[in-house]
């Protein structure tokens, strides 16, 4: 007996299929055609008739620094290191974290709250307490520093190369709280009785760690560290509001490049090439990530 | 019968100890310092800019905190120091409108994907989870493209209403809530919508009556994680908006850049308008924490 169409209103699937392809499918294709248009200050408002530029967009982008003083190869392994490196760190962080409340004890829904504190705080606060945090001098971290006799409190941690590590600092303590999230609804997920009947067998910590938690929660550990490094390879909020305009070169991400080439310099049809290369770098743990949820999708 | 619940007691006591212990994943000294250790590093910062907050800005500035200058000075002075309010007022309005809109998209979709099986199902969810992974930049540039010719050719102004960066926060809070609703109402008995269709309601009147209540829950924390992509958003902000219709977060980003006549940085004052952008969204959060690991599990937490 089939359904007559009216039974079934996929009419409800048309907002948002609109609303996906005027603002993602769409721009998204206008911006592989910017790239390889001449758009500058004067030819930006009229880019439907700019010139063509060919790849020319692209070779600049690559050969030549930019006004912030990198180039895209360089912008690129910044982005990466920077993905990379989070993803290491606050990998191990999140799942101790998550070993160490997954038990409930006195107390536990405390420690619960307050691990999330840091992820729930906007990055744009986070940006601004870390601008002070890591003040010359009179930082809280300089007068550490110097309290503990390493170095001599006058690091400069917000230029040069060493905003990098600042933004790096910063990014690990706000953003271990994702894994600490997936690693706890990874355990959540494992039945009381596999642990029960580890313990029974006589398996020790160690071994049910081995044998039970770390297979049960390969799944949600891998997709955490996929999305984990699509998501900070994408890093702008922080990169843009930790530092004063314009950013040392050396925080200089992919996003905050394409940034400042298209809003303070006007490079317009650069900015998009950047962007695109972003897309594209993107294209190969993005694809990865959709797979994963095909597993999600079959049991809705 | 007396022998055998004396028998069977002590037994369940023991499994019931074995459980807990089962749980028990590292040694409890090290549980002990893990969780001392990250409260520590969590705290900190927080009580630093707390701190800061009552702090005058001058103190800041040379990095001396002193209990006996601590004042709500601070909270009193930034109003006018900063548009702090109007900024909260525009992230309330812009972030609100682009939260309602998602939900209400998210919800007309995920109604039929978890009731029909139709070709092109699967891809229209994937397609969302692809939406997702596009990078922020990828769609700033060329929205504001099209925009500015809009506004050239057909003397609109676009770029500086609210219009685009409500549209825009759509495009992240439309994939989050479908995904979220998709994973919740799949949980729902068909039974009960197609009840109220036996009793003469139409498909959005079902869905109007009997699925919106039922799915509040999963609602309400729809709304909650497309709202925050509103409020926390700096990139689209920064550019879709202009001076009069700025929201909280580019206010702060810019009053960050400015510094009193005196020529010194109004961190105190920065600070105590960090807190009041911090605490709603940490008492959302804390509300709807439970919805938290749940939406984690339905892959509905990226693009934040």
């Amino acid at each position: 007996m089939g359904h007559r169409w009216i039974d079934r209103p996929l009419w409800m699937l048309v907002p948002g299929a609109v609303a996906v392809f005027v603002i993602v499918v769409a721009p998204v294709c206008l911006t592989v055609i910017l790239s390889l248009l001449d758009l500058n200050v004067s030819t930006l408002r009229e880019w439907l008739t700019a010139p063509y530029h060919g790849i020319q967009n692209y070779v600049n982008a690559f050969t030549a620094p930019s006004t912030l003083g990198v180039s895209l190869g360089r912008s690129i392994l910044i982005s990466s290191l920077f993905s990379v490196l989070t993803t290491a760190v606050i990998l191990p962080i999140g799942m101790f974290a998550a070993f160490s409340v997954h038990r409930r004890f006195r107390g536990s829904g405390l420690v619960r709250a307050i691990y999330l504190v840091p992820y729930v705080i906007p990055t744009f606060v986070t940006a601004l307490v870390a601008r002070i945090v890591f003040l010359n001098q009179s930082g809280a971290l300089d007068k550490l520093m110097r309290g503990l006799g390493i170095g001599n409190g006058n690091t400069y941690w917000l230029i040069g190369p060493h905003a990098y590590w600042a933004m790096q600092i910063t990014e690990i303590w706000a953003t271990w709280p994702f894994i600490y999230l997936m690693t706890l609804a990874g355990l959540q997920a494992i039945p009381k009785e596999r642990f029960e009947a580890a313990a029974l067998d006589g398996a020790s910590r160690r071994q049910r760690m081995r044998h039970v938690v770390v297979p049960e929660l390969a799944g949600m550990l891998k997709l955490g560290v996929l999305l984990s490094t699509l998501f900070h390879f994408g890093n702008f909020t922080l990169a843009y509001v930790m530092f004063s305009s314009p950013p040392p070169s050396s925080v200089e991400v992919l996003p905050l490049d394409a940034y400042y080439n298209a809003f303070s310099f006007f490079n317009y049809g650069e900015a998009s090439a950047i962007a695109v290369v972003t897309m594209v770098i993107l294209i190969i743990p993005g694809y990865v990530y959709i797979r994963s949820t095909r597993m999600t999708a079959r049991m809705i | 019968m007396a022998v055998t619940t004396g028998r069977v007691a002590p037994a369940r006591r023991v499994s019931r100890g074995v459980a807990a212990d089962a749980e028990q994943l590292m040694s409890p000294w090290l549980c002990r310092l893990v969780v001392a250790v990250l409260a520590v590093v969590v705290l900190a910062p927080v009580v630093y800019m707390l701190l800061l907050s009552l702090t005058p800005n001058s103190d800041v500035a040379i990095g001396a905190i002193s209990f006996a200058t601590l004042s709500v000075r601070n909270y009193v002075d930034m109003w006018s120091a900063a548009p702090v309010a109007a900024g909260l007022l525009h992230t309330l309005i812009v972030a609100g409108s682009a939260a309602i809109a998602s939900v209400v998209v998210g919800l007309l979709a995920a109604y039929p994907l978890t009731r029909f099986d139709f070709v092109g199902r699967g891809s229209y969810l994937y397609t969302l989870v692809a939406v997702q992974t596009v990078p922020g930049t990828t769609l700033l540039l060329p929205l504001f493209a099209v925009l500015s010719w809009i506004q050239t050719t057909l003397s609109v102004n676009l770029i500086g209403s609210f219009w685009p960066i409500i549209v825009t926060y759509m495009t992240f809070g439309v994939p989050l809530s479908t995904w979220l609703l998709v994973s919740y109402l799949r949980t729902v008995p068909r039974e009960l919508d197609e009840a109220a269709l036996i009793d003469g309601c139409t498909r959005l009147g079902a869905l109007r009556r009997v699925m919106v209540p039922i799915a509040l829950p999963a609602i309400v924390a729809a709304f909650v994680f497309a709202f925050l992509v509103g409020w926390n958003d700096v990139l689209f902000a920064s550019v879709f908006t202009n001076d009069s219709t700025q929201t909280l977060a580019v206010t702060l980003q810019r009053f960050a850049n400015t510094t009193a006549s005196s020529g010194i940085p109004l961190y105190g004052e920065l600070m105590s308008a960090a807190v009041v952008s911090s605490v709603p969204v940490v008492v959302i959060y804390l509300i709807v924490q439970r919805f938290l690991v749940h939406g984690l599990g339905s892959g509905s937490m990226t693009g934040m």
